[in-house]
Parts: C-alpha cells; structure tokens; sequence
C-alpha cells in the first residue's frame, strides 16, 4: 500500500515537472521579440522610441539597435537580450546622445557586454557605408532605416580610434568622404 | 475524514500563515517593481533633459545606471552657470555637478516660483518686454537645457545682458 502511494506521487510529479517545462517552452517559444522589446523600453522608460534593427548574435542573443525621446530622436541606443528559461531577458542597454543638426555623418563608440559597438546617424539619402580604419582594415557598416538613418557595426576586431567613412547613394554613387574619431574610453 | 480539532486548528492556522506569507511576498514584490519602474523613468528623464550618456546595468531590484556627461550636457552647464553667476539666487550646484549626481543635480529646478522670479528679473534688467509673451520659468528651462529662444523674446534678454554674444559677433 505504501509504496503504491510513492508511486503514485512520484508519478504525478514527474508528469507535473514536465508538463510545466514544455508549457514553459512553449510560451518563451511563443514570445513575440516585437512584444519584448517594447515591454523592455516601457520598463527604461524611455518613450517614443524608433526601432532600426533587430541583429541576433545566435538563437539566444539578440542587439537591439534604437533611438529615442521626442521630438529629435536625438538619443541612440542599444539594447542586449538574452534567451533564458524565462524567456527573453534584459542583459544590458547603453544609451548615447548624438547632435544630428546640420551633420552628413556622426558616430560614438560604446561596449556592450562583450561586444565592441560603433554606431551613429547618417544623412538620409546614404544607401551604403564603406569604413576604412587608419591602420586600413574595411568594413560595411550596416544602415537602418526608421524616423532617421541609423549605421551600425559589431566589432569583433581590435577597435580603432579613427576611420573614413564612404557614404554611398542608392545608384552606388560617392555622395561624400568624412573622418570620425571615436573616443575609445566613453 | 474524522480528525481531531486540533488538527483542524493546526491546518487552519498553517493555511493562513502560508496566505500571509504569499500575500506579503507578492505585496512586497508589486510595491517594489513599482519604486524600480519609478526609479528608471527618473533616471531616462534626466538623461534625456541633461543630454546624458546612460549604461543602464539592471533594470530589475536593485536598480543600477551609471549617467555620463556628453559634449551637450557642458553646453547646458554652462547657460546655467552664467545664468547663476548674475543671479545666485538660482543655485548652481557645483559640488554635486562634480560628482555627478544628476538626481541631486537637477532638485534645483524643484521651486518654480524661484525660477519665475529669476526670469522676472532678467526681464527686468534687460529692459526687454515681455508683456503678450506668456513669459514664464518654462522659458527659461527652454533655454538653459535646449537653448531653445521660439515664442518669446529670451534671446533679446540673454544677448542683452551678456549671457550670449550677439548676432553681429557669430
């Protein structure tokens, strides 16, 4: 009799344990990252806030590149989540104020966790980007469009401290050359 | 079942304690996502009013931000000190600037009767009018933190009394 009655409890939650998990599974699975993300600007209150691009790192960590506040967009950021049993889950978010006014080209860096970000806002009519650091590296920034143009690149070499950038229009026409220091100890 | 009262009393009184618990758990819990959720819109406001650079490390209890001056934030500094140094009575608070408590920082823009005051005043000194302008501490906010000179004539005022160089000089 006793040990029918440990069985049976065993039993029951066991099947209770599992049947939590994959409802848990099935609710971050579910989980719109849109939603999220908003809920995580509602939480920073940071309000009026335009999303440029979603970047995922790998299936559990995703970069959020943002601007925000009313009227000038005038604040830059960036957010870091990550994929948790309890679902996506805040990690860090770095928010940097750029001047835009009368600018073709501005850029800040910053570090996210583990990640070297470069980012900024550009002209409205520039397609495409092409750095080249002093020491000569190349990269393609990537640009996001939303209330303004957002490029943005993850570094994941030795960061540099200056860089001409290319800017390009949408018929890959040079529309301009610009130098951008960045201050490797903001 | 045929239990004893006191086994009856003893399960009562083990259930409520559980509710008790549970209610002053989630009691806690809700008051302290509200005090977190209040502490994060300060923090994003005076970033955004003193043009702030933001690490934002937690957003869950205990609430951690570090606020980074940027090259906007000195340009708003420094409209305000010059702003104190004609009027005192609108306290710049150095000791705090320095060490960046922009919380603290910022309590100085608390009474609004004394900014009205020190906009008054300005008007005053500066021989300017600012009757049908709806001149108010607002004004002088929009100023000191966007340099912002629309709907009404502080750009007279502040040119007049030597806070900004004027127009010809630019």
């Amino acid at each position: 009799m006793k040990k029918r009655i440990t069985v049976i409890i065993v039993t029951v939650i066991t099947l209770l344990t599992i049947v939590s998990y994959l409802i848990f599974q099935m609710l971050t699975d579910d989980q719109d990252i849109e939603e999220v993300i908003k809920q995580e600007f509602r939480s920073l209150g940071q309000y009026v806030e335009n999303v440029y691009s979603i970047e995922y790192l790998d299936d559990d960590r995703v970069l959020i590149f943002y601007s925000w506040s009313y009227p000038e967009y005038s604040n830059l950021g960036v957010l870091e989540l990550e994929k948790t049993w309890r679902g996506w889950q805040f990690v860090e978010a770095i928010s940097n104020r750029i001047e835009i006014e009368n600018a073709w080209l501005k850029g800040v860096y910053a570090e996210i966790t583990d990640h070297v970000i470069l980012r900024g806002t550009v002209t409205a009519a520039v397609e495409e980007i092409v750095l080249i650091t002093d020491d000569g590296r190349e990269y393609c920034p990537s640009v996001g469009k939303a209330e303004r143009n957002m490029w943005y690149l993850i570094l994941e070499d030795e960061p540099f401290e200056e860089a001409t950038f290319i800017l390009f229009d949408r018929n890959g026409e040079v529309i301009r050359e610009e130098v951008l220091q960045f201050d490797l100890n903001s | 079942m045929n239990l004893s009262l006191k086994y009856r009393v003893l399960m009562i009184v083990v259930f409520a304690i559980f509710i008790g618990v549970f209610l002053y758990y989630y009691g806690t819990k809700a008051r302290q996502e509200q005090a977190v959720a209040e502490e994060l819109r300060e923090y994003s406001y005076i970033a955004r009013e003193y043009a702030l650079d933001a690490i934002y490390k937690s957003t869950e209890f205990p609430v951690e931000v570090e606020l980074y001056p940027s090259a906007h934030t000195e340009a708003i500094l420094e409209r305000w000190k010059a702003i104190s140094d004609r009027y005192p009575e609108l306290d710049y608070p150095e000791a705090a600037i320095e060490a960046r408590d922009w919380i603290e920082v910022h309590k100085s823009f608390e009474d609004t009767d004394l900014l009205n005051g020190v906009i008054r005043k300005m008007y005053k000194d500066a021989t300017v009018t600012s009757e049908g302008l709806g001149v108010s501490y607002i004004t002088l906010l929009d100023y000191i933190f966007y340099q912002k000179y629309e709907a009404s004539n502080i750009e007279d005022v502040v040119i007049d009394l030597g806070i900004e160089p004027s127009r010809e000089e630019e």
